[in-house]
């Protein structure tokens, strides 16, 4: 590493952001540490900090405890490494303190509710707002599709631009594109969306799709999720497609071309179904829609009580 | 690269003065032997020194100068193409070029801590353990699986079966990652030649260039490369096939967690069963039937062309007809892939 007195000087001015308690998101030993630093193995942490940033930082360990993801840790003013010409750097390093339980984040729970197009989400969830709505809040999509007129509240429209600028600082709790005609489009949640519904004492709801959902298990952790999976009638495959097929055709919303997309997509759905069952709690067929209504308020009413 | 350069020319069906246009891959001359500038050296082992540049994107430099390549040969500019890479890794003590790779890396964020490269897919490995449960004792299946594809490769650097239990048992380099985990330091070139005008039984089908953040700090998870996943889908968009018809790949294994994290991303497995690829003997695809980075050696720049030349031998001896290439920079901040098809 070649630091130069302007590159050190640059970094001290950025000390402070990173001055902060955090988490380990991982860790590793650098046996062989790069020239400049001492030659002993090197233990090395990715941290995320309060404010929700990461850095990677020495971390400084009690050698009889064992590091563990998701142990707490403190900034520490530390001389990092001394150049050539004599020049001392410092860095912030990270202390894990001796005594602590590896606390495990559970920020509260979210219901998600995925299936095809077609399947009657949107149904579900109206039914479900009235039935069950001083408990429930949907998360509005942020997305970069132009606004048609066939929208109801859940969008929040931003430009493409904005929509990776929220991504790129770590403010979505997930995000996924979708390849369209002309562009990819993106369709994501903030995390404060989530955070503002949770400070109401209430049950955010999202209803999503199997790359959000992923990312939602993936930042929030697969335990905070009741994950629902609605599923068409049917007994195989060919009869729950075509099930939705009726169902797409009757909502009148697409034309031929687009219905014949929204299929394709949902035979991959239907994939993901059987491969990735841990990602639910529970499947629900939809053929009766009192009765999944039913089942989904009582799942509702037992968490928000608990 | 004097003697790739010769290959190269010896298996083409044209001849060394139809190269109109040469694409140097290159990513550590200048640290390494203070040679910059290896365009016009490269020009210079051909008869009537053509036109030259150089293409760096750290490990993908590789991918970067074949996707330049096939930008010259559809934009018309070119119409035969070289396209080599070359690195000469081990004329200087490995402190050097340890921190040279660094270069690959986040300057101002990742390097400042002490990190290396092998300690940045330490990281990586760690998480992925503490997310999917992955054991050590697992993870030992794919360089095994890799030294002992080797064997059967002239090219390769460790032409040699590694039994399983070694890799764990070699010295720790970047906890939880061992030395034999880890891509060895190289020196290396590899040719290929590219034409719109002459013929060839191999075509490339699709070549997809993506980026990601560079530094790990800036993603939001460490366990998947989104560069890879956008590329993938974008090659199988161009090549217009499905991910099943394809034959083999040699994908980017310069750690071991590498492998499985790329199978994963490009759809070849879900997210946490990479792994039963290398674990269960009975899968559908090929890969890195050369050996890989781990086994034939990892010269940073020449691998992206290399993993082409080694679809292409291995098209033509299975007489499958497509093969796909993945090769990485960084933590996948570049990434670049190819589908090869064979008539």
């Amino acid at each position: 590493m070649r630091s130069t007195p302007p590159s050190i000087h640059r970094a001290q001015a950025n000390l402070k952001k990173k001055l902060q308690e955090g988490t380990i998101l991982s860790w590793t030993v650098v046996h062989h540490p790069p020239e400049g630093f001492p030659s002993e193995p090197r233990i090395i942490g990715l941290i995320e900090l309060e404010d929700g940033t990461k850095v990677a930082g020495q971390l400084i360990v009690n050698r009889q405890l064992s590091l563990a993801i998701g142990m707490h840790v403190t900034p520490r003013m530390r001389l990092s490494q001394v150049t050539a010409d004599g020049l001392r750097s410092y860095d912030i390093a990270y202390e894990v303190p001796v005594h602590q339980d590896v606390k495990q984040e559970f920020p509260g729970y979210l219901l998600a509710l995925t299936g095809p197009s077609g399947v009657g989400k949107t149904t579900v969830s109206i039914l479900l707002s009235t039935k069950v709505g001083s408990y429930v809040e949907r998360v509005p999509i942020l997305t970069t599709r132009p606004p048609k007129a066939s929208d109801e509240d859940e969008y929040i429209h931003v430009t493409t631009e904005e929509f990776l600028n929220l991504k790129r600082n770590d403010e979505l709790a997930a995000s996924t594109s979708i390849p369209s005609s002309d562009e990819k489009r993106w369709y994501g949640y903030r995390k404060k969306d989530i955070e503002a519904i949770w400070s109401k004492k209430k049950i955010p709801i999202v209803i999503t799709e199997m790359g959000l959902l992923q990312g939602l298990s993936s930042t929030l952790g697969r335990r905070s999720i009741l994950s629902f999976g609605l599923l068409p009638p049917g007994s195989s495959k060919r009869q729950m497609l075509s099930s939705l097929l009726h169902r797409l055709r009757e909502r009148g919303r697409d034309t031929e071309k687009q219905i014949a997309d929204r299929l394709k997509n949902a035979e991959e759905d239907l994939k993901f179904f059987e491969d990735q069952k841990d990602l639910f709690d529970h499947l629900i067929i939809n053929d009766e829609l009192e009765a999944v209504v039913e089942s989904l308020s009582g799942h509702v009413l037992k968490v928000a009580k608990a | 690269m004097e003697e790739a350069i010769d290959a190269a020319i010896e298996n083409a069906t044209c001849t060394a003065l139809d190269i109109d246009m040469v694409v140097v891959a290159n990513m550590l001359g200048e640290a390494t032997n203070d040679q910059a500038h290896l365009g016009a050296m490269a020009a210079s082992l051909l008869p009537h020194q053509p036109p030259a540049l150089r293409a760096e994107a750290a490990c993908a430099s590789g991918a970067v100068a074949l996707h330049t390549a096939c930008a010259m040969l559809e934009s018309g500019k070119a119409e035969t193409v070289l396209v080599v890479g070359v690195e000469k890794m081990t004329d200087v003590p490995g402190s050097v070029i340890a921190s040279a790779l660094m270069g690959a890396a986040d300057a101002e964020k990742d390097s400042p801590s002490g990190l290396t490269f092998p300690g940045i897919f330490g990281l990586i490995t760690n998480r992925y353990m503490f997310e999917h449960g992955l054991t050590r004792e697992r993870l030992n299946a794919v360089s095994a699986r890799h030294h002992k594809n080797a064997v059967s490769n002239p090219f390769a650097q460790f032409r040699k079966e590694i039994p399983a239990e070694a890799i764990s048992a070699s010295p720790k380099v970047a906890d939880p990652l061992c030395m034999l985990d880890c891509s060895p330091i190289s020196d290396g070139a590899a040719a290929v030649i590219l034409s719109t005008k002459h013929e060839s039984p191999l075509k490339i089908i699709a070549s997809q260039l993506t980026t990601d953040a560079l530094s790990l700090c800036d993603r939001q998870t460490v366990t998947s490369f989104a560069a890879t996943k956008d590329a993938m889908v974008a090659a199988l968009q161009e090549a217009d096939i499905t991910r099943d018809q394809i034959d083999c790949i040699e994908l980017h294994d310069c750690f071991s967690i590498a492998a499985i994290i790329s199978l994963e991303d490009m759809g070849f497995a879900l997210p946490g069963e990479g792994i039963n690829l290398y674990t269960n003997h009975e899968s559908q695809i090929t890969i890195n039937a050369s050996g890989g980075l781990k086994a034939c050696g990892h010269p940073v720049a020449a691998t992206g062309i290399k993993q082409m030349i080694d679809i292409a031998k291995q098209l033509k001896t299975s007489e499958k007809t497509y093969g796909l290439t993945h090769n990485f920079g960084g933590a996948a901040a570049t990434c670049g892939i190819h589908i090869l098809e064979h008539a």
